[in-house]
């Protein structure tokens, strides 16, 4: 996968979880969303890891800025198995 | 029903998102399907869609522990208002509970809950010692472990009078000390659950246990740890825990208010035991050890006495004519439910609701203490909808869940703890008594008198055949001829005058082992002559032989023959009884390879003594 594919794959996570419609870019990240509170964070790893097949480690989510950089992390992580 | 479809009603501001949203509550077991069904509950309330019917007022929850409590707090909150027990949360400091219980000037008193859900720190659940220090040691360490944080939950309910939800502490779930983990107390795995014994055994009532050791083994171990979780943020286990957690809470929340249901209703045809009694007779419907099914329809059973046993009043219902739906009660050997154990008998052809109604009015109890169990989805809807305060539990399709089901239906749970205290000691005094005999098995004579065994002895009769057949077919080891037989074969054998049939059932203080021994003699002039002689080895050792031989002397004389006769035919494996005629008193008349005859004479012949008192005999006219 590359990191569009893994973006437009969020997009359908995010798509189900958030009311308001939101388009996510690499630039975009949790403040620029207001629905995306930490508590809806929480629920949103776990759907990403179960629909990517993927096990982020301790704390590496934390240090994404962005969707990007998230996508990056995830096609990492991937890459991996 | 897809939780996709629950959004577009939503944004629609449906009032059908508010059922829907419910039942999708009932069902959703992942995390962030639950998670996402709480935020769209809030959305909906922000959004002005309100759920229909008035809200009760909310319960003041206060969750204390040794985690952070965010997230759990949102799917507790979910699963409470969704229940129809809404709460209003205060949300204590990530392992601050200690001061903040004893704090009495603090905000947790100021807040005043009603109940308060404690969760103690896991970290604190550990043996400070070394692993080989003295068990008394560990002990001593472990009851006081218990003993402070039962002293917490006093002091809480003490200031604030709020019930108190108490988890207790999963248990280790690595294979860390392997084989010696079990073996010292000092060792996470036992420590805490000698700890959680502690807790469980020594709470005052106002603790309710919240039981992560059993929660987390439902689940599995390894399932519900999350060590990431932890170093993240702190949480008490993986999200897979989390719902399991807020259900189980919301759960002991809800039966704080709520009253356990008293009667249990059952259907009869498909529910107690396999097909329809009126049209397949009292020995075509499946019960008993005879098939795997039946199997499960007698274990079914089994479980529902033991609720009788605790209290829930028993009762039928059932589309049926009368005498043929009560004929298994009376006359079906398998039967574990006999008509005493009812309160209430209905099988005619009104509808279920109707007949329930009518219960509930004899009985002079409310139709919301009800509960009705049937495998036909037709009934349920009608009780349902005309009975709605009934509650209903459709069988699935698999008899050997319908006990699982009922074990998982959370309506029959003791709610207080006195009386049931009381049936919890004799119990415990049963379990004693039943150690302290296996530990004494060097007095065989007072180990045998002490299992007040009683047995039936029987001819054969149809509705045995299938059981006949099938443990003729299958014994090997004690078995003096092996000789197999069909269920047809059975049966001829049982209406030709020539041969004498008969079987014995044994059951004992500690349950019933059924049909185990099974004897077909065939009288040949003077002589009877022993065709068959089985039995299941479950019960060597038990004096059963002895009294199989008694009978068989008693009809042997009856049918005026003047001895038995005997004979071994050795197999591969009925080694056991090659000796077996020659230890009951037979004299050897002759031997080869292929077989062994012996012969006892009636004339000087007298009973056994034995410890199984017979209760009912074969070809008994009464």
């Amino acid at each position: 996968m590359t990191q569009a594919e893994i973006i437009a794959k969020l997009q359908t996570i995010f798509d189900t979880v958030f009311l308001e419609p939101v388009v996510l870019t690499p630039a975009i990240s949790a403040k620029d969303v207001p629905e995306w509170d930490s508590l809806t964070h929480i629920s949103l790893m776990v759907a990403v890891e179960k629909a990517f097949g993927v096990r982020f480690r301790v704390g590496e989510v934390e240090t994404t800025k962005n969707v990007g950089e998230f996508a990056d992390l995830i096609l990492k992580r991937q890459q991996e198995r | 029903m897809d939780i996709l479809n629950l959004k577009p009603l939503l944004l629609k501001g449906s009032p059908e998102f508010w059922p829907r949203l419910t039942a999708m509550t009932g069902q959703a077991r992942d995390f962030e399907e639950l998670f996402l069904l709480s935020s769209w509950r809030k959305k909906a309330l922000a959004r002005n869609l309100t759920p229909p019917g008035s809200i009760a007022a909310p319960i003041k929850l206060a969750i204390l522990g040794g985690y952070s409590l965010y997230p759990l707090h949102e799917l507790l909150e979910h699963l409470c208002s969704v229940q129809g027990t809404p709460i209003e949360v205060w949300l204590g400091d990530y392992d601050n509970y200690v001061s903040e219980i004893m704090d009495e000037a603090g905000e947790l008193y100021s807040f005043a809950p009603k109940v308060v859900l404690l969760l103690p720190a896991e970290g604190r659940c550990k043996y400070s010692g070394q692993l080989t220090d003295t068990r008394a040691a560990q002990q001593a360490e472990a009851t006081q472990t218990a003993k402070s944080v039962l002293e917490l939950a006093r002091k809480v309910n003490a200031q604030t009078g709020a019930e108190v939800i108490l988890g207790n502490f999963m248990l280790p779930s690595r294979h860390d000390l392997g084989a010696y983990r079990s073996r010292a107390l000092g060792s996470d795995w036992t420590f805490r659950k000698w700890v959680n014994l502690e807790l469980g055994l020594n709470a005052p009532p106002c603790v309710r246990i919240c039981d992560l050791e059993f929660l987390a083994a439902r689940i599995g171990g390894a399932q519900a740890a999350d060590p990431r979780g932890w170093f993240e943020t702190k949480q008490p286990g993986s999200p897979a825990l989390l719902v399991e957690l807020a259900r189980e809470a919301a759960h002991l929340i809800a039966s704080l208010k709520r009253a356990p249901k008293k009667v249990l209703v059952l259907d009869l045809d498909n529910t107690l035991w396999g097909g329809v009694v009126a049209d397949d007779g009292l020995e075509g419907i499946e019960l008993g050890d005879t098939s795997p099914r039946g199997e499960a329809f007698k274990a079914f059973q089994k479980y529902i006495v033991s609720l009788k046993q605790r209290g829930v009043l028993l009762a039928v219902c059932s589309k049926n004519d009368f005498a043929k739906a009560a004929e298994p009660f009376e006359k079906h050997p398998e039967m574990i439910l006999r008509m005493a154990d009812l309160v209430s008998f209905k099988a005619n052809w009104e509808p279920k609701s109707e007949n329930i109604r009518r219960m509930a009015a004899e009985l002079n109890l409310g139709l919301d203490s009800f509960v009705f169990v049937d495998d036909n989805p037709a009934e349920i809807d009608i009780v349902r909808q005309f009975a709605p305060e009934v509650t209903t539990l459709l069988l699935g399709p698999d008899p050997s869940e319908y006990a699982t089901q009922l074990q998982d239906c959370r309506l029959f749970e003791p709610s207080g703890i006195t009386a049931e205290d009381e049936d919890r000691t004799s119990q415990y005094r049963a379990e004693a008594e039943r150690k302290a005999l296996q530990g004494s098995v060097t007095d065989m004579d007072s180990y045998l008198n002490s299992l007040a065994m009683e047995a039936t002895i029987s001819e054969f009769t149809i509705v045995d055949a299938p059981r006949l057949s099938q443990l003729i077919n299958k014994s090997n080891q004690f078995n003096l001829t092996t000789r197999r037989r069909s269920e047809a074969e059975v049966l001829a054998v049982m209406n030709d005058p020539v041969f004498v049939g008969y079987s014995m059932r044994l059951k004992d203080r500690f349950g019933d082992h059924g049909l185990i021994s099974i004897v077909i003699g065939q009288k040949v002039d003077g002589a009877m002559k022993i065709d068959t002689w089985l039995m299941s080895c479950r019960v060597l050792k038990r004096q059963v032989e002895e009294e199989v031989l008694n009978e068989l002397a008693r009809l042997a004389r009856a049918r005026g023959c003047q001895r038995l006769e005997g004979v071994y035919l050795p197999t591969a494996k009925n080694e056991m009884v090659r000796d077996f005629y020659g230890r009951m008193g037979f004299e050897l008349t002759s031997e080869s390879e292929t077989k062994r005859e012996f012969e006892l004479p009636l004339g000087t012949f007298q009973p056994l003594a034995t410890k199984i008192k017979i209760t009912q005999r074969a070809y008994d006219p009464s």
